[in-house]
């Protein structure tokens, strides 16, 4: 992730330059719509949302173009982050619509009958249901590490600094266990 | 990394999308992607002109854009005088004139209105109505109170036809906001004087008509917005600053500020990346054309008889002249 080359892309991206925004789709595309499927357990809303946030970069960049050189920028950040509050969105509203008591747990719509899958269906919803009861940055974390992002990657998209995300990370997964196996036990 | 730990990772793993759960190909992905934008930036084109012109108070109240505000601030001064009362000066729109502004400038209202300095505090006393359909014109007429509706027989009758209420809304400026902006941009805040300080500023924007043939060709009418400001307001020297913070260097400010009537012009500003505009005339007024950079969405907009209309479409300049001196 350099900045360097961040700041030139979204000043670019910001003047039109559709090859710049092809790189950076290019680069992040498979990462953004990994983080929200692994937030919304539904391939047609996390490719409908990965689009939107796609789509809001190239607006971030529009609006940015000018002032992009006032500071040093990280698109990957900023597409994580914005991809994070956009999958938690989306949990939320559908909470409205269809929920009342619990986060992250995949639309029902997505949740196909195979047998052989209903097992591991119900594992993940359990993973999912304690992930539900953590604060959102340390979901963020968790699913971050597990992508296989580097702290210092963590770091920049959970906007906190490199040298806490070990101990950050240590406690979300402690705070993580901790739920899980309780609601093993319930 | 600990046993635990290991065993979280692998907890988190159930959540990875499967071979079924596989995204579309970038390359499609990212086609959707460039056409959602294209439809969004020629929406918003034709769109942003009906909001400024029709109903701004609708972006006071999103509070998004300053450069919205500004636009019924300093360049709804316009119209004629009329004896009101002894206090304030009340005018209606009659003539517009369009102005370039840059994207640098747009991008840099954007940012100050992100920063949260606004030139006063907004009170909206009257929501604008929603889009409510009307089976015919007369019904238009008639949930208006528009004097009359003109329409265009060459098309035919209209798809479809909707009425919006107006609204009302009042500007209180603040003197401290409004030269932190000036010098955001970097204009001389002194050009606002000391008795602009808690100016009340009421813009009324009237009920108004839609008509739409086709996908994509609409005529807007409504009557002209009236604005009401304390009197005694130096004008020029308001439309000299808010020259500026529309881009415009101190010198082209002053020199613009003197040739164009302020009480009789509304400005448009147009972004130069969006659109070109030339005059036109229309049943006898003058108009401003607006063609969009690709030439795909084109936009007439004229004020006749107290009456504003905007009529927008595919079609060429020319033709949608010749639509519009056809109205009835």
């Amino acid at each position: 992730m350099t900045t360097l080359s961040d700041n030139i892309l979204l000043e670019q991206i910001g003047c039109g330059d559709e090859a710049s925004f092809e790189t950076v789709f290019h680069q992040h595309y498979d990462r953004v719509y990994g983080l929200l499927f692994r937030l919304v357990g539904n391939r047609a809303e996390a490719e409908d949302l990965t689009q939107d946030v796609f789509i809001k970069l190239h607006h971030h960049a529009l609006q940015k173009r000018f002032l992009v050189r006032q500071r040093e920028h990280n698109i990957g950040a900023w597409l994580y982050r914005t991809a994070t509050n956009a999958g938690y969105n989306a949990l939320r509203s559908r909470k409205r619509r269809w929920q009342r008591d619990t986060l992250l747990v995949p639309d029902p719509q997505g949740i196909p009958g195979a047998e052989a899958e209903a097992e591991r269906r119900e594992r993940e919803t359990a993973v999912r249901q304690a992930l539900a009861q953590l604060p959102e940055r340390q979901v963020q974390l968790l699913l971050l590490r597990q992508m296989g992002f580097s702290y210092a990657e963590c770091a920049a998209a959970c906007d906190v600094a490199p040298g806490s995300v070990g101990t950050l990370l240590a406690r979300a997964m402690k705070a993580f266990r901790q739920v899980y196996e309780a609601e093993k036990i319930s | 990394m600990n046993e635990q730990e290991k065993e979280t990772m692998e907890y988190l793993t159930l959540l990875e999308p499967t071979e079924a759960d596989a995204p579309q190909p970038a390359a499609q992905a990212l086609a959707r992607v460039n056409a959602s934008l294209r439809e969004a930036y020629r929406m918003s084109w034709s769109y942003r002109l009906k909001q400024t012109v029709f109903a701004p108070q609708r972006r006071w109240v999103t509070a998004v854009s300053l450069a919205a505000v500004l636009l019924v601030v300093a360049f709804t001064f316009p119209g004629f005088r009329a004896a009101a009362n002894d206090f304030l000066s009340l005018f209606r729109v009659q003539k517009f004139a369009p102005l370039s502004i840059s994207p640098e400038q747009l991008a840099l209202l954007g940012q100050i209105a992100e920063e949260g300095l606004l030139p006063g505090e907004l009170i909206i006393h009257d929501e604008p109505g929603a889009l409510t359909p009307a089976d015919n014109i007369a019904e238009a007429v008639a949930l208006t109170a528009l004097p009359a509706v003109r329409t265009i027989p060459a098309l035919g009758e209209p798809d479809s036809i909707y009425t919006a209420d107006g609204g009302g809304g009042r500007l209180i400026i603040d003197l401290e906001g409004s030269r932190g902006i000036m010098e955001a941009v970097g204009a001389d805040p002194l050009l606002l004087p000391d008795e602009l300080d808690g100016a009340q500023v009421d813009v009324t924007i009237f009920s108004g008509v839609e008509q739409r043939w086709g996908d994509d060709l609409t005529l807007v009418q409504s009557l002209s917005p009236l604005v009401n400001y304390p009197d005694g307001l130096d004008e020029q020297a308001l439309g000299q600053a808010l020259l500026q913070v529309l881009g415009l260097n101190p010198d082209e400010a002053q020199r613009l500020a003197q040739e164009i009537d302020w009480a009789s012009t509304l400005l448009l500003p147009i972004p130069q990346n969006v659109a070109t505009f030339q005059e036109v005339t229309i049943g006898g007024s003058s108009g401003i054309a607006l063609q969009s950079l690709d030439g795909s969405d084109n936009a007439i907009l004229w004020q006749n008889e107290g009456m504003i209309f905007l009529l927008t479409g595919s079609q060429s300049i020319d033709e949608l002249a010749a639509l519009a001196n056809a109205m009835e």
